[in-house]
Parts: C-alpha cells; sequence; structure tokens
C-alpha cells in the first residue's frame, strides 16, 4: 500500500512539473475556459501561455456584449462590462459604444479584458446590497450572471454601503432604488420609446440615482417594459412581489388579448394560476414590448370566474346545475323560437374556432343573426383590405405622413402608438389627426373634430393636404370607433376619396388602414359574422351571447331568453337566463387574427377552472343536444372547416394580406355624412376594456390612479 | 370450579338474582357464550391475579407458576363486543408485551406532561368519521382551499 502511495505520489509529482506551465495558468475564474486551456496546453506544451482564441461573434466566443446594449434603444456605454481589448489601443474599450472600422483587431477574451471587466463588476458590487436571495429578480438577474462569469470571488470594499430612497412610480412598478447599477435603461426606454420624460439621472458621482424628478408617477401606457429591461432588482412588478420565483414558473408562448394588436406573450404560470404575463419577441408586432394592460390584466383571470353551468329559476335567483340540464334547456328554448328571431352575438375576445362553431349552429338552426361586438350592426366584411391594416404594423415605419382619423392609437393600441411614435422619432414623419381631443406622446397637428375636416381634407382645402399629397407613403388610420356610427360608409367613402388624392393606395404601397379595437374583430369579418339586419336585437327571442358584454341590451325584449357562455360574470350575465362556463384565453386553444390579419394561436397555459368547457366545445355538443350535430370533434376538424371559410386563418404567423384594395370596388354611397356629430372616443379607460380587464384588482387599481 | 360456583352463589345471595344476571351481562359472561376468545380469557381469568385496571376499565391479569412463560400476561378489554388490540394504552403495552416489568400504573408517571396526548384506539373501519386523514387530504377537516379562482356569485336581491 505505502509502495503503491509512494508511486503514484511520484507520477503526481513528475506530472505536475512537466505541465508546470499549465498549472500556473490554471487559477481562472470560469471553469470552461480552463478546461478548454487544458485540453489545449496537454496537446501541444510547445505552445505559448495563451488561451484559444475565437473570432468575435463565432459560437462559442465569450462576447460579454450583453449588459446595457438593448437593440432598441440608444447605446450609453455605462455600465463598461462590455470591455474589449483593441490593438493599438491604450485602454480597454468599450464595444457596446465603439463602432468596428476595417483592420481593428479586438480581441476579447485576454487576460487584460477580463482584468478590466473583473474591476468593473467589482465597482458594480460596491454598492449593490447583498439581498439577492430576497430580490425579486433573482434567478433572472443580469448583474448576477455578470458576476456569476466575470466577478471576483471575493469583494475588497469595506465601507458602508450606498442606500438610496425608493421612489413610488405607481401601483405597477415596485421600485427598491438601493439595487440600481445606473445602466439608464429605464431612463432611455421612458424618454425614447414610452414616450415619458418621467425618469431622469440625478446627481453626480456617487450621488447619481435614478428618479421621477418630482414626486410623480409613472404615467405610460407602456410602463411595465421597464420591469423587464431593468438588469437588477431595482424595477420589479409590484403585483409580482413575492409571489414566485421564476425557476418555479412554466413558461407557455401564447398571444394577447386584451386588445387586437395581438401581442406575442409568455404566460408563466405556477400550477393551477397564471402567475405573470411576459412579453414575447416579435419583430413585426409588438417588438419586446407589451401594454400594461396585457402585461397585467392577468389577475383578472382568478376572480369573477363562472365555474358551473347555472339557470335563472323562476324567483330570478341563479341556480347551479348539471351541464346535461343546462344543455338539453337550452334545446329545448332554441326549438320553441322562430328561426329568424335566434341571435347570436360573439364576444371581443372570442377565437375563431368558437365563432364559426356559433355561425354554423346558428345557420343549421336557420338563422343568420350572428356579429361580433365592436364591428357594429351593419358591418362590411366583403373585402378584407377594407377592415385590416393593409400597411402592415411593422410597414408602418416606411411611412412619411400619418393621417389618423377618429382614433386614439396610445389607448385602443399601445403597440401600434409605439410604432408609429418611433417613425415619428426616426424619420421626423408627420402626424395629423382628426378625431376629439386626445393625449399623444409624440408631434402631431390636431386638425379637426368632425367630419367636415375630412370633405376638407378630401377635397384639398385643408392645410394638411398638400402634406399628404406630397408624401411618398403616406399612412391613413381609421379607428374602428367609427364602425358604430350611422354614417359609416359615407365616412369610408370620403376616406377613399382621401386615400387616391394621396399616394396612399400605390402597387408597392397601401397606406389604408383600419385600426381594429379586439382581439376577435379581424377574424369575426374574416368568417363572415355579418348580421342579416341591424334591427334583430330588437326582435330578438333568443340571444346566444359568446363572451359578449358590451352589446348594448337596452333594446332587448324581455321575454327573450338569453344564454350567456363566457369566462367571467361581468355586465351581461345580470340580463342572462342561463349561463354556460367557458375557457378564457389563457386555457383554450384558438386561432385570433390580428388587426393586420396575421393569424396567430393561443395554447393553453392553465387548466381550466370549475367545470367550465372550452367554447367550440360547449356549441358542438348543444348542437347535438339540438338534434342538429355539427360535423366536427376535434380543433383540427374545425381549423378545416375554417380554411374552407377562411383560409388566412390557417396561415399561423404569417401575415396574409389583401388581395385587393376597397377603394376602385366600394358601391357607391348615397348617403351624407353626418357633420354634426364629432368623432368620439372609443376607449374610456385604457385599464378596462373587456370582462378580464374588468375583473381585475390591478387594472382598477391602475384606473384609479394613473388616469387624470 | 367448586370455588367458581361458591362465588356465584355468594353474589346471588348479595344482589338477588336480577342483580346477579345484570352483572353477567356486564362482564362479558353472556357474550362469551358466543365468543369463544373471551370465553378462553374468562376461563384464564380463574386463578389469576389482577395487576391493574387502566383509565379505559381494561383488565389485565398475570398467572405465574402452572402458565406457561409468555403467555403468563393478558388484557381483558373493557368492551366486550367490540375489542382490539389497540386498545390498550402505551403505558400497560410494555408490561403486556414483557418488554418492563413495571405495570402501567407506575409508567403512567412517565407520560410527558407537556406534550403527552391521550390515547385513542384504532378507529379503522368504524366509518369515515373516525378515519384518520393527512394534512393534505382531501377529507380533512382542516383542509387548505387549494381553489385558485374566485367564483362569480350571482348576486342575491
Amino acid at each position: 500500500m505505502g509502495l503503491a502511495q509512494i508511486a503514484s505520489g511520484a507520477l503526481h509529482r513528475s506530472t505536475r512539473f512537466t505541465y508546470k506551465p499549465y498549472i500556473l495558468r490554471s487559477i481562472v475564474s470560469t471553469p470552461d475556459r480552463h478546461n478548454s486551456g487544458a485540453s489545449a496546453a496537454a496537446a501541444a506544451p510547445a505552445e505559448p501561455d495563451l488561451p484559444p482564441r475565437t473570432p468575435v461573434g463565432a459560437p462559442g466566443s465569450t462576447s460579454p456584449i450583453r449588459k446595457t446594449q438593448l437593440s432598441r434603444l440608444s447605446i450609453a456605454g455605462n455600465c463598461r462590462m462590455c470591455l474589449v481589448e483593441v490593438e493599438k489601443s491604450p485602454k480597454p474599450v468599450a464595444s457596446c459604444a465603439m463602432p468596428a472600422l476595417p483592420g481593428m483587431k479586438i480581441k476579447t477574451d485576454t487576460p487584460l479584458a477580463k482584468k478590466a471587466r473583473e474591476g468593473v463588476m467589482e465597482f458594480l458590487l460596491m454598492n449593490h446590497p447583498l439581498d439577492c436571495p430576497i430580490c425579486d429578480q433573482g434567478g433572472e438577474c443580469d448583474l448576477q450572471d455578470q458576476s456569476m462569469a466575470f466577478g471576483s470571488d471575493r469583494g475588497r470594499f469595506t465601507d458602508t454601503k450606498r442606500s438610496v430612497v425608493d421612489k413610488n412610480l405607481g401601483p405597477l412598478v415596485k421600485t427598491v432604488m438601493t439595487r440600481c447599477i445606473q445602466c439608464t435603461r429605464c431612463v432611455r426606454f421612458a424618454t425614447e420609446v414610452a414616450g415619458v420624460q418621467d425618469l431622469g439621472m440625478l446627481g453626480r458621482g456617487s450621488g447619481e440615482e435614478i428618479g421621477t424628478y418630482v414626486e410623480k408617477l409613472m404615467t405610460s401606457e407602456l410602463s411595465g417594459n421597464v420591469i423587464d429591461i431593468c438588469p437588477v432588482g431595482a424595477l420589479t412588478s409590484k403585483p409580482f412581489a413575492f409571489k414566485a420565483r421564476n425557476w418555479e414558473l412554466k413558461g407557455t408562448e401564447s398571444i394577447d388579448v386584451s386588445d387586437a394588436v395581438g401581442s406575442n406573450i409568455r404566460i408563466d404560470s405556477r400550477g393551477p394560476e397564471v402567475m405573470r404575463i411576459l412579453p414575447r419577441l416579435n419583430e413585426d408586432i409588438n417588438e419586446e414590448w407589451i401594454s400594461d394592460k396585457t402585461r397585467f390584466f392577468y389577475d383578472g383571470l382568478k376572480r369573477q370566474r363562472l365555474s358551473d353551468p347555472m339557470v335563472r329559476g323562476a324567483d330570478g335567483q341563479f341556480k347551479v346545475v348539471s351541464w346535461h340540464d343546462a344543455l338539453a334547456l337550452v334545446a329545448e328554448v332554441i326549438h320553441q323560437v322562430k328561426p329568424e328571431e335566434i341571435v347570436g352575438v360573439a364576444g371581443k375576445l372570442s377565437d375563431a374556432e368558437s365563432m364559426i362553431t356559433l355561425k354554423d349552429f346558428l345557420n343549421k338552426m336557420g338563422s343568420n343573426n350572428i356579429w361580433c361586438e365592436g364591428n357594429g350592426s351593419n358591418p362590411n366584411a366583403d373585402l378584407r383590405a377594407g377592415y385590416i391594416m393593409n400597411s402592415s404594423i411593422s410597414g408602418l415605419e416606411k411611412a412619411d405622413v400619418f393621417l389618423l382619423v377618429g382614433t386614439q392609437p396610445r389607448f385602443e393600441a399601445a403597440m401600434v402608438n409605439a410604432r408609429i411614435r418611433k417613425t415619428v422619432q426616426a424619420t421626423n414623419a408627420e402626424v395629423g389627426y382628426v378625431g376629439p381631443p386626445a393625449d399623444f406622446n409624440y408631434v402631431h397637428q390636431h386638425l379637426g373634430t368632425g367630419p367636415e375636416t375630412l370633405t376638407e381634407l378630401a377635397e384639398g382645402r385643408h392645410p394638411f393636404s398638400s402634406i399628404l399629397s406630397t408624401a411618398k407613403n403616406p399612412a391613413i388610420i381609421v379607428g374602428a370607433g367609427i364602425f358604430d356610427r350611422k354614417d359609416k360608409d359615407a365616412i369610408i367613402s370620403v376616406i377613399d376619396a382621401i386615400a387616391k388624392k394621396s399616394n396612399a393606395v400605390t402597387p408597392g404601397w397601401n397606406g389604408l388602414n383600419v385600426l381594429l379595437l379586439n382581439a376577435a374583430q379581424a377574424a369575426a369579418l374574416d368568417l363572415g359574422l355579418v348580421p342579416e339586419s341591424d334591427k334583430s336585437i330588437e326582435s330578438a327571442k333568443f340571444l346566444y351571447l359568446m363572451g359578449a358584454d358590451d352589446v348594448n341590451l337596452e333594446k332587448l325584449p324581455a321575454d327573450a331568453f338569453v344564454v350567456y357562455q363566457g369566462h367571467h360574470g361581468d355586465k351581461s350575465v345580470y340580463r342572462a337566463n342561463l349561463i354556460l362556463p367557458a375557457s378564457a384565453f389563457s386555457e383554450k386553444e384558438g386561432t385570433y387574427a390580428n388587426t393586420e390579419g396575421c393569424a396567430q394561436t393561443t395554447v393553453p397555459a392553465v387548466p381550466t377552472v370549475g367545470d367550465a368547457r372550452d367554447d367550440w366545445k360547449i356549441i358542438r355538443a348543444l348542437s347535438e343536444v339540438a338534434g342538429a350535430r355539427l360535423p366536427y370533434d376535434t380543433i383540427g376538424a374545425i381549423r378545416a372547416r375554417l380554411g374552407t371559410v377562411a383560409p388566412n386563418l390557417l396561415h399561423v404567423d404569417e401575415r396574409v394580406a389583401a388581395t385587393y384594395s376597397t377603394s376602385s370596388l366600394r358601391p357607391e354611397v348615397k348617403e351624407k355624412m353626418d357633420k354634426r356629430a364629432p368623432f368620439e372616443t372609443s376607449i374610456e379607460n385604457f385599464y378596462m376594456t373587456d370582462s378580464i380587464s374588468r375583473a381585475s384588482k390591478i387594472m382598477a387599481q391602475c384606473s384609479a390612479l394613473l388616469r387624470k | 370450579m367448586a370455588s367458581v360456583l361458591r362465588s356465584a352463589l355468594k353474589s346471588i345471595r348479595e344482589k338477588g338474582l336480577r342483580g346477579f344476571f345484570r352483572e353477567l351481562k356486564d362482564e362479558g359472561f353472556l357474550s362469551a357464550l358466543l365468543d369463544g376468545n373471551l370465553m378462553q380469557t374468562k376461563i384464564h381469568n380463574i386463578g389469576a391475579t389482577l395487576v391493574g385496571v387502566d383509565k379505559f376499565g381494561n383488565k389485565y391479569y398475570q398467572k405465574l407458576g402452572d402458565t406457561q412463560y409468555g403467555r403468563h400476561r393478558w388484557v381483558e378489554y373493557a368492551y366486550k363486543n367490540r375489542y382490539n388490540a389497540s386498545q390498550v394504552p402505551p403505558e400497560w403495552h410494555g408490561w403486556l408485551h414483557f418488554v418492563t416489568d413495571h405495570t402501567g400504573d407506575e409508567l403512567l408517571l412517565l407520560k410527558p406532561k407537556r406534550y403527552g396526548i391521550e390515547h385513542k384506539e384504532n378507529f379503522s373501519g368504524e366509518g369515515d368519521e373516525y378515519i384518520y386523514h393527512s394534512k393534505g387530504h382531501s377529507l380533512n377537516p382542516g383542509q387548505r382551499d387549494w381553489t385558485r379562482f374566485e367564483p362569480w356569485q350571482p348576486k342575491k336581491d
């Protein structure tokens, strides 16, 4: 035993002696580089003592460019964690702010660069509190990652740490300003993307801090994005504070339904509850931002949920019944009324699958009075170009003049507004606005409030019409709020005339856009959910509301039987005779078409609540009970049916442009515009637009605190 | 046998015939006619010494001498119709199973004052209300509410 030990010890010593340079080198902080160096040294011990080089940008290179650089923000070079060595440069340079020039020799992985970064890291951690265990950013913190990669194993700082007073930024963003490392990402985001000048840098040196200059809440509809871009835990989500750790969450990549943009989101859930919603990168739709409503209305998914089928008894009280009895009752009532008295209304959160199922079912029952709320009583679904954003959301960046008609994009579609703002900032595009006085976060001209301004523009009498006619790519954006007006067709024909006078519709550019309000609208029009008569609700005896809460039920006859199928006890349940619980967008598979006509699908992130079922399954079951069985049993079969009606809905995640432009194909409009009626604000409260956001406590707080 | 008869006659004299029969019933002699186990115990009891009675009324007997070693301690349960081994409280368990020679009455002094809990017999199979449900079990009355949504409540007007 002793001999063996001695022998192995001698062997060991001899090895150590042979590879002495490698052993000296092995004191490095990152183990992977240590290993690669080891193999290289073992293979060719005669090589000079340098780590293997990989060119910048090659896979496997340890390029440190990741900290303050976000491609959509300006470059500040604040944190200096991306220091690299450049040949013939006396000092290491911050690679994020240094343009690469021909012939430049950049070394990202030299001992000098590593030492420089380690020194910078030490400075960054000097005033950073050691509260990672109680920090909400823990596990997804850029500073943690950086210090793991480049940090020293010990600090030399012995003084007291700086502390900063927390700022009150409102009900959404929680601040722990002591954690701030002054990367100024939030300041740059607020001024450049959100367009609010609320945040700024105060003080110099160690007294430097981020804050609102005066005590002020952050009043932006994009304020939640500062949570994502904050690399440390200085700005975190207030509703999510201390609720979960990011490694406990299951991420599901889905689609937002709170507006017509269809922002790409990731639903983070733990067990049966949605814990938070984060944006997903989609350059064509939402870039990497989402609006506050999208981000924070998730707590509405847990409140006021309909969990059991209920029937209103003779005493006016709701009573829980079984699915069997509920469906049997609906089937009995629907056979007692005349076919033309059956009316169906799809809600603003309905997916295309359930809408086609509802339409097919009611058609089988002999009625064709189906529409989607928000589209008005007489929607024009004939030509797809007439109701989608033809220039596409990302295409708005090519526009040089905007004409907004009756739309306040800041509240109707915050992401579209961010895109317009981006264009205005980048190219100084002109923005003209026709509508009621509204809040804009970019330079604009308020041309007028009513239809007479449109006539002036069409006839070329308005000063703005010269700007429009000389524009190369003018974008006219019509708000979906005018769909509810009686003189809708006349207004659209005038807008067509404006488009013809300017170059709004050319072979390479279609700038005649409609900005829709709700997630279901585009798909509903694609599927032809158009009522036969605009007076159908007055004569209805059987009304099927599929999540429709904003439909006006005042004129509904008192003896009408109302079935409400939906996920929230919101407005319409109080008129309903029978409630069928359905699943929300986070719990089902569904296709949604956004305002630019791009079909996207949601994926179930959490299980349905209580005894609720998917919308299409309810109607499919009902059709069988009612004796008019629909021919599809799976979501795939419904999608095949969708493909026969609106093939563009099957092109998931790719936008199918409208084939024809509408302006030349529209029939003559005889009626005149109602000159006395100015355009109205279509969204009164940005934070409460649908049944989910109306049930949300966070949204209620926001609308109480952030609306002026 | 003669002594049994003598004591029976004595108790008839003292309590009357009716009292005698009640005592026969309470002591389980009537059930013993149909229950071989109990009858065996009763026969065993003749000539044995009663070491103690616990708080449930179980009687602990011991008979040294002509009894086989290992069978010289036994219990006569208080419940004559529904008895099982879990009715023996822990302080008597050691004595009964030859773990110790200290009787339950002596060991009762060792029962922890602060955290010692009352002995409960095993009610398995005696009905749902007696079954032990762990903390996470859905039938545990202290079960946490894991519902993660608030259902809509129709307004009562």
